[in-house]
């Protein structure tokens, strides 16, 4: 598989600003006694066209992270930036906004539309930002995804691992600056999982892409370019260049 | 978005199909309506048309007063005017022929002896104009009358009893019944029938006999020369005229009876359309409780289309464009079939004893622009409230286990299901106290809507009680029923809240019917002492020949006849009803029970009596002078003699049978009371039979006339129960919708009681009892409001004769059997759809 068209064109100078960053981010449910929290001062920068992962046990706050990161909950305290923008400063339409021009999604449970084609489901953002899509864009990532014979099939008519995919097309098709993905192989059988996986990776280097992934697994975390670990509603440590073995020990250590 | 909306909408047909049946049947409703009143606007005004198309003028006495009740038919009140004008006005240059008419009542009798009966439409008698141009009446077959013994007949009495030309027909007439020759049969303008009524017509000095105006015409029917100029011939006969007597063309005489009869079609249109926006009224609540459910079960999805970028907006237009499409579609199908629906309404009031004249069906534009909007706009208004939550659903709803802010909404909901409950009780306290239709109705909307808001409140414990006997006989099935039922009770409470609706309305009027019956009874016995009451057959409308009670009073064992008349007079400048009874032993046949003055012996002296509602409302006593208009005799004053209380016969004008005979030209008896000799025996049959004669006339005691009475409330009432039946089947199609909506949204629950070993049987059960628990609920608010609101409207309508209010709690709980039965058969396909859920299927489905 060649990629020669959409290759990235040059690694980017430090100087930009981080793709996404967390300050002091503080995320509490309930009140008084019944009070959790989730998020307990996090501060945390994704860089652009990098592949970060975000690993830490049940409960560790790491999709909540994730939800205020992209603008889906509001954060109690603190401030989450995509790009340099504050999203605690927008409003639902500035928001509705944001997720459709600069965030992409992909879910652990897929989440596809389901009375609509796999077409549908693909260019349903464009449709209704009542943008054109790129046709050109739409079919190169259709093809890299494989899923070309799949286009008129609703998901119920497709296997888990094809309706991943149609999400993750759904989430590039508007090339956003940021990829925010929960778990995306959390319902994938092991092969369908590193087929994702690798396609990830590959639009990070290869269209550089920024995404951030939430996971609990070492090997998925392992094709990421830095692992950030989560515990109790803050970050305990991060890794560059993992590997499976090296995010393993890491967790072991947490967990001691 | 557009896509996503057609997309979700095609996958849910038989959502789709359910939730649109309401409107629907709404529409149908509005569109059968139109269709019919247009048609029979149409038909009508052909026919006069047609009619008056070849008489230039008309001359006739000009109005006195116009009599625009909704009974009277908005006909004006005329004088007969002297048959001497006609010399003059023959004499006029340019008239080349006038010809005088009289009419009158003039009743067929079939061959079986029975009167013809025409379902409330006139039985006309007309003097016949042998002037084929100038008559109405047009010869079909036979001769024109020309002998004091010959008549002719309208085609459709002739075809409907046999009547051929040459025999005999006897005719009932105010005078005493005579026998004629069937000479001809004629048709009425180009119909052989006028919307059920019977024509007799008899040659001029006939009919002016037979009518008592001998010398004397109604009008008199002018045609002009050919070319002259007609507007000159108008001024040449007025100018001949005598004061009091106007001439107009033939033109405005047929714009007049059309007006007429448009107008008794307004209310008749008027009144179905009031049934016609219940129905729709209901299918709103329906369409709201469908849209809450469906956007709660889709909560996922339009979370994700915002995760994905759509707009608050763009959600909420989506449920608005997925309820414009189905109202549409709807409206367009109910429109197809109001014009089904006409030819059904026609055969259901048919059915109740109104015959319509038919035509072809008239399909106007404005019948298309109304259903369409009004369907179209129930339906969108309806989804408003569960768009807005729709666009309250945050997009991580997408991601996590979300549940609405039910506590806090709940709080304002009370607050503003409160207010509008109180704002809609005050606005019908004050519209049943003015009384103002529009606003006893807006008040009725308001408060359905109010409680409509409450009923979740209450909807937990009262499913729980009404569940607990269904839990104690079912066991397990009826628990789980029951606790289903519980779970959410603003479904619970949204969804039977349009059978809510629909048993207010009916036990409103069940109140209200039994509480005019029940007056209608005591108030014959408080109006009434005689011991028969003759009355016409029919409707009682027709009145009946002058000479009955003469005829009575021959009867061995009557002691006293009594003739009632009824008419209209001006009273203080308003048009109003006067009766009339014979002073003479008085006490015999009527209960006058005074407050003030003299009853019979001021009655004797041409004095006035009135009811003392009048009394209070007009601020006047025994002793006042007041202004009255006769249509015969003109303006004039009257003492009032006396001030009685309220009467339900005599209503709140009386006067002597003497002073009524010199102000009214040849009135019919509305009744005749007979008083038998103390000690007399069983007369019935003695007096039937000495009224032989007279076969459109019924002779009842008391007790007989007071249950005909109670038939024709009922008879009413069974109409208007036919009516709100379409509002009922809405209720009920919404129940089943959401039973079925509940079904696949527990498709997994389902499978996992099924797995656990429930039997097919008892998810029946369980999905019947949620449904009678949901049945009992709506039944019993409903019922609770409308027996308010009956008794409201019976307490409010005091003065005007219902002194009784009667509260039919066997009929009440009946309904609410029905209701209980009504939901159990709503349940049985969505339970029979549970029941066969693949078990595995079931469990797998997420």
């Amino acid at each position: 598989m060649t990629i020669t068209d959409h290759a990235s064109t040059a690694v980017p100078p430090s100087s930009e600003p981080p793709a996404a960053r967390a300050v002091d981010l503080v995320k509490i449910y309930g009140k008084d006694d019944a009070a959790v929290h989730a998020l307990a001062g996090v501060n945390v920068e994704f860089r652009h066209g990098q592949f970060t992962a975000v690993m830490g046990p049940s409960g560790s706050g790491k999709s909540t992270l994730m939800h205020c990161m992209a603008g889906l909950d509001t954060p109690t305290s603190g401030h989450a930036y995509v790009g340099d923008q504050d999203i605690g400063m927008l409003d639902d339409s500035g928001l509705t906004q944001m997720r459709r021009d600069r965030v992409g999604f992909v879910f652990q449970s897929f989440n596809l539309v389901p009375t609509l084609t796999a077409r549908e489901n693909i260019t349903l953002p464009s449709d209704l930002a009542g943008k054109k899509i790129d046709q050109g864009w739409f079919d190169y990532l259709v093809a890299q995804l494989g899923i070309g014979d799949r286009l008129s099939h609703r998901p119920i008519e497709m296997s888990g691992g094809q309706q991943q995919r149609a999400a993750c097309a759904r989430a590039l098709i508007g090339r956003p600056d940021l990829i925010f993905a929960d778990e995306p192989t959390g319902n994938l059988d092991s092969n369908s999982s590193s087929e994702m996986l690798g396609f990830l990776r590959r639009s990070v280097k290869e269209f550089n892409q920024s995404i951030v992934m939430v996971t609990h697994d070492p090997r998925g975390a392992a094709h990421a370019d830095r692992v950030v670990f989560l515990a109790d509603g803050t970050v305990v440590g991060e890794l560059t260049s993992p590997t499976a073995d090296s995010v393993l020990e890491h967790m072991k250590q947490l967990g001691s | 978005m557009w896509k996503v909306t057609v997309k979700g909408l095609l996958a849910h047909k038989l959502r789709l199909v359910l939730t649109g049946i309401a409107i629907v049947l709404g529409v149908t409703f509005i569109s059968g309506t139109f269709v019919l009143t247009d048609t029979l606007h149409n038909t009508f005004t052909t026919l006069f048309g047609h009619i008056y198309q070849n008489i230039d003028f008309e001359i006739r006495g000009k109005a006195a007063f116009t009599n625009n009740s909704p009974g009277g038919g908005g006909g004006a009140v005329r004088k007969p005017i002297p048959a001497s004008i006609i010399t003059e006005v023959r004499h006029v240059p340019g008239v080349s022929y006038a010809e005088g008419t009289v009419s009158g009542y003039a009743q067929f009798v079939a061959p079986d002896g029975k009167a013809v009966s025409t379902g409330g439409a006139p039985t006309l008698g007309l003097s016949f104009d042998p002037n084929s141009q100038l008559s109405s009446l047009h010869l079909a077959r036979g001769r024109a009358p020309t002998t004091a013994n010959q008549v002719v007949m309208d085609e459709g009495t002739a075809r409907k009893y046999h009547f051929s030309v040459g025999e005999h027909v006897r005719i009932l007439l105010a005078g005493p019944p005579q026998t004629f020759t069937v000479s001809g049969l004629v048709r009425f303008g180009t119909a052989d029938n006028l919307a059920g009524a019977t024509i007799a017509a008899f040659d001029l000095p006939t009919a002016q006999r037979l009518f008592d105006e001998t010398g004397r015409f109604d009008a008199i029917d002018v045609l002009a020369k050919p070319g002259v100029d007609k507007a000159t011939v108008q001024h040449a006969i007025a100018a001949a005229l005598p004061s009091g007597v106007e001439v107009v063309t033939g033109q405005t005489v047929a714009n007049e009876q059309t007006n007429q009869i448009n107008q008794a079609l307004g209310f008749f249109s008027t009144a179905l359309l009031v049934f016609a926006f219940i129905s729709l009224f209901v299918g709103g609540f329906t369409i709201f409780n469908t849209f809450s459910i469906t956007v709660g079960q889709r909560t996922r999805e339009l979370a994700l289309l915002r995760i994905v970028g759509a707009s608050r907006r763009q959600v909420f237009r989506s449920v608005l464009v997925e309820a414009a499409i189905l109202g549409f579609v709807a409206s367009v199908l109910g429109l197809g079939l109001g014009v089904l629906a006409a030819l059904g309404l026609e055969a259901l009031l048919k059915g109740f004893g109104i015959t319509l004249p038919s035509g072809s069906l008239v399909f106007e534009a404005r019948t298309v622009i109304a259903a369409i909007v009004v369907g179209l706009g129930v339906t969108v208004v309806s989804a408003v409230s569960p768009a807005r939550r729709a666009v309250r659903i945050p997009p991580v709803a997408a991601l996590v286990d979300y549940r609405g802010e039910e506590g806090e909404s709940s709080r304002r909901r009370i607050a503003i299901g409160t207010i509008i409950s109180v704002l809609g009780i005050a606005a019908l306290a004050l519209g049943l106290t003015k009384p103002a239709i529009q606003l006893v109705g807006l008040g009725a909307i308001a408060i359905f809507i109010g409680i409509g808001m409450l009923a979740p409140t209450v909807a937990r414990p009262m499913a729980s009680a009404l569940g607990r006997p269904l839990a104690r006989v079912f066991r397990i099935s009826g628990k789980l029923g029951r606790e289903n039922s519980m779970r959410s009770p603003r479904r619970t409470a949204q969804t039977s809240s349009a059978l809510m609706v629909g048993l207010a309305l009916v036990s409103t009027i069940t109140v209200f019917g039994a509480s005019l019956s029940k007056s209608a009874t005591s108030s014959v016995d408080n109006a009434v002492s005689a011991a028969y009451i003759v009355t016409a057959t029919g409707n009682g409308q027709g009145g009946f020949s002058n000479s009955v009670a003469t005829e009575a009073s021959r009867v061995p064992g009557v002691a006293t006849t009594s003739t009632v008349y009824s008419d209209e007079f001006e009273f203080r400048h308003d048009l109003a009803t006067v009766t009339a009874v014979s002073p003479h032993h008085l006490a015999d046949t009527v209960i006058l029970r005074m407050d003030a003055g003299r009853g019979a012996q001021a009655l004797a002296e041409q004095e006035l009596l009135i009811d003392t509602t009048t009394a209070h409302k007009d601020h006047l006593a025994v002793g006042s002078v007041v202004p009255v208009r006769f249509a015969e005799t003109g303006s004039s004053t009257m003492q009032i003699g006396g001030i009685f209380k309220p009467n339900a016969l005599l209503g709140s004008f009386l006067v002597g049978d003497g002073f009524f005979l010199s102000h009214f030209n040849e009135p019919l008896p509305v009744a005749v009371l007979l008083s038998t000799t103390s000690g007399s025996p069983n007369i019935t049959t003695a007096v039937k039979a000495g009224l032989k004669a007279y076969p459109n006339i019924q002779v009842q005691t008391r007790a007989q006339f007071e249950k005909a009475q109670q038939a024709q409330v009922n008879q009413l009432l069974g109409l208007v129960y036919a009516l709100l039946a379409l509002a009922v089947i809405i209720a009920l199609i919404g129940i089943v919708n959401t039973l079925m909506l509940s079904v696949f949204e527990r498709t997994h629950e389902i499978g996992l009681l099924r797995a656990v070993g429930m039997k097919r049987r008892q998810v029946r059960a369980m999905i019947r009892s949620e449904a009678v628990i949901l049945s009992l609920f709506g039944a019993i608010i409903g019922i609770v409001i409308g027996t308010a609101l009956g008794t409201a409207f019976a307490a409010s309508l005091k003065q005007q004769g219902i002194t009784d209010i009667v509260i039919p709690y066997g009929s009440l709980v009946i309904f609410l059997v029905i209701a209980a039965l009504l939901g159990l058969g709503a349940a049985s396909w969505p339970a029979r759809r549970a029941a066969r859920l693949d078990v595995l299927a079931a469990i797998a489905a997420d």
